[in-house]
């Protein structure tokens, strides 16, 4: 090599990230043979941490990540916030996903549906918990904005897990939390002795989590 | 159409931004995983001596007769690297007739030496003179600048060269004795894939690769990376191209070992200009 070419490298080091401002286009096959993209290789490019093949992976795959966690949640601000996640953990832990085991799709949409699913359950958790309280505790004043904001939507995504239950379970669900109705007020609504209504009550909060566990199983 | 597809609903605007966002926020682009131990590049060069020297070891003396490369046995190509450590110390030393020698020409002395030499004394010659540069250098200033067969470099650099030219001729002779290759290992890649990656705009300007191009290289595997390269300038809309390979694949290209006909490789942008950066990292010749 020319010792002005060396001496240039001494006087400007190259090794800079210029970060260009568009992705390539993909272009003719010229004078090298070029491979074909996989997913595979997609999960490679993530490792080396190539930001544009997380770019790549969100047009891609993005609409049915978010598609996978809406569909669980049934409301989009939480739905968007689990994509996000998402793709936080493909470009964070690449070596997590295993191309022999199933597509990349497969992987991130049951992904999706996995951490979907978790939010309904935490949220229907502090849901039931936030309603034994306001139970337990007299009223004080009226909610803030925010907090209606807050209740409005973790109040969406327990509705969407509780529409995945039985129909008696689901019955009683709605009236003695969406409709506010006591163990005696229920049993009368619907026709039920208030013990009956008890046990629906007990069995659909735990009878929850199993049908979703299930509902993922098949997925998977 | 298939359950999936009936799950696909478009993305609130802003998500993509915002997904980039987080991401990038939890690990930054270039950065690879899982990350990889940083070594420092006399370390890296310590390495590959090891490596190389536990290789001769395992020869047999018939191995030593084995044709390597140009008009070398392996016992030449043991001896040109002796002489390569000479010249390396003597640069060290500030010697100007070895800043402007060639790097074959310099050491072929070194090399005809060997004839007829007990093969253990060559080996055991090497060694000495490859602890003597380690000796030299150790905790050095690696950003020291060295002069030495028409090159002025870093000393780190110099040795992270010394690193890949080791292992590239250990390879030389693995083939030539039918043995399978052997590979450094990721710390010591890593420093190998910068040097190169560095480089790539000076082999550039060797092959006369015209610019300017704004180059992403994502080298695969432990010990690689991203890089985004500027290569050529002065035009306000520079060619994007992307090319993705092995880091083991590149490191042998550009030790000019392979052809970019060898790699398996993934090109976006303008084909045309990334197959001539290609050849511009085998120009780099960093054996």
């Amino acid at each position: 090599m020319p010792a002005a070419l060396c001496q240039l490298w001494l006087d400007d080091p190259v090794l800079e990230r210029t970060a260009p401002t568009r992705c390539p286009a993909a272009g003719n096959r010229a004078r090298f043979p070029w491979v074909e993209p996989t997913d595979a290789l997609l999960k490679a490019r993530l490792a080396a941490g190539d930001d544009y093949a997380l770019a790549e992976a969100f047009d891609r795959l993005g609409p049915a990540v978010y598609g996978a966690a809406l569909r669980v949640l049934g409301e989009w601000t939480a739905a968007q916030d689990v994509s996000q996640d998402v793709f936080v953990e493909l470009w964070s832990h690449p070596d997590r996903y295993d191309p022999a085991a199933g597509s990349l799709r497969t992987y991130l949409t049951v992904l999706a549906r996995h951490r979907a699913v978790d939010v309904v359950r935490s949220e229907f958790r502090r849901i039931a918990r936030q309603e034994r309280n306001h139970r337990l505790t007299p009223a004080e004043g009226l909610p803030s904005p925010g907090e209606e904001v807050e209740a409005a939507e973790a109040a969406g995504v327990v509705r969407a897990a509780v529409r995945l239950l039985p129909d008696s379970q689901r019955q009683v669900v709605e009236l003695a939390y969406f409709g506010g109705l006591s163990y005696r007020e229920v049993a009368e609504a619907i026709g039920i002795p208030e013990g009956t209504a008890k046990s629906r009550l007990r069995l659909a909060l735990a009878k929850l989590e199993s049908v979703l566990d299930r509902q993922l199983l098949e997925l998977s | 159409m298939t359950g999936g597809e009936r799950e696909h609903v478009t993305p609130p605007a802003g998500l993509r931004e915002r997904v980039m966002a987080a991401s990038l926020g939890a690990r930054p682009a270039g950065r690879s995983v899982p990350e990889v131990p940083g070594i420092t590049p006399d370390e890296a060069f310590s390495r590959a001596a090891d490596a190389f020297y536990a290789l001769l070891c395992a020869l047999d003396e018939r191995d030593w007769r084995l044709h390597v490369l140009r008009d070398l046995d392996v016992q030449g190509l043991v001896g040109h690297l002796i002489g390569v450590e000479e010249d390396v110390r003597s640069a060290l030393a500030g010697d100007p007739a070895v800043a402007e020698g060639d790097h074959v020409a310099s050491t072929q002395p070194a090399a005809d030496r060997q004839a007829g030499r007990p093969v253990a004394e060559t080996r055991a010659g090497w060694r000495q003179a490859a602890g003597r540069t380690l000796g030299e250098v150790r905790g050095a200033d690696p950003t020291a600048e060295v002069a030495i067969h028409g090159i002025r470099l870093p000393l780190g650099a110099l040795l992270v060269g010394r690193a890949l030219e080791l292992w590239t001729h250990e390879n030389d002779i693995r083939r030539a004795a039918g043995l399978s290759a052997s590979v450094p290992d990721a710390p010591a890649l890593r420093l190998m894939t910068e040097l190169a990656a560095a480089m790539l705009p000076f082999g550039a300007m060797k092959t006369g690769l015209q610019g300017p191009i704004d180059l992403r290289l994502v080298l695969t595997g432990p010990g690689g990376g991203t890089w985004d390269i500027a290569i050529g300038g002065g035009a306000p809309e520079p060619a994007a191209i992307a090319i993705v390979t092995d880091v083991v694949g590149f490191c042998r290209l550009a030790a000019n070992r392979v052809s970019p006909a060898d790699l398996d490789l993934y090109v976006t942008g303008d084909s045309d200009r990334a197959s001539a950066v290609l050849v511009a990292a085998a120009a780099l010749g960093l054996d």
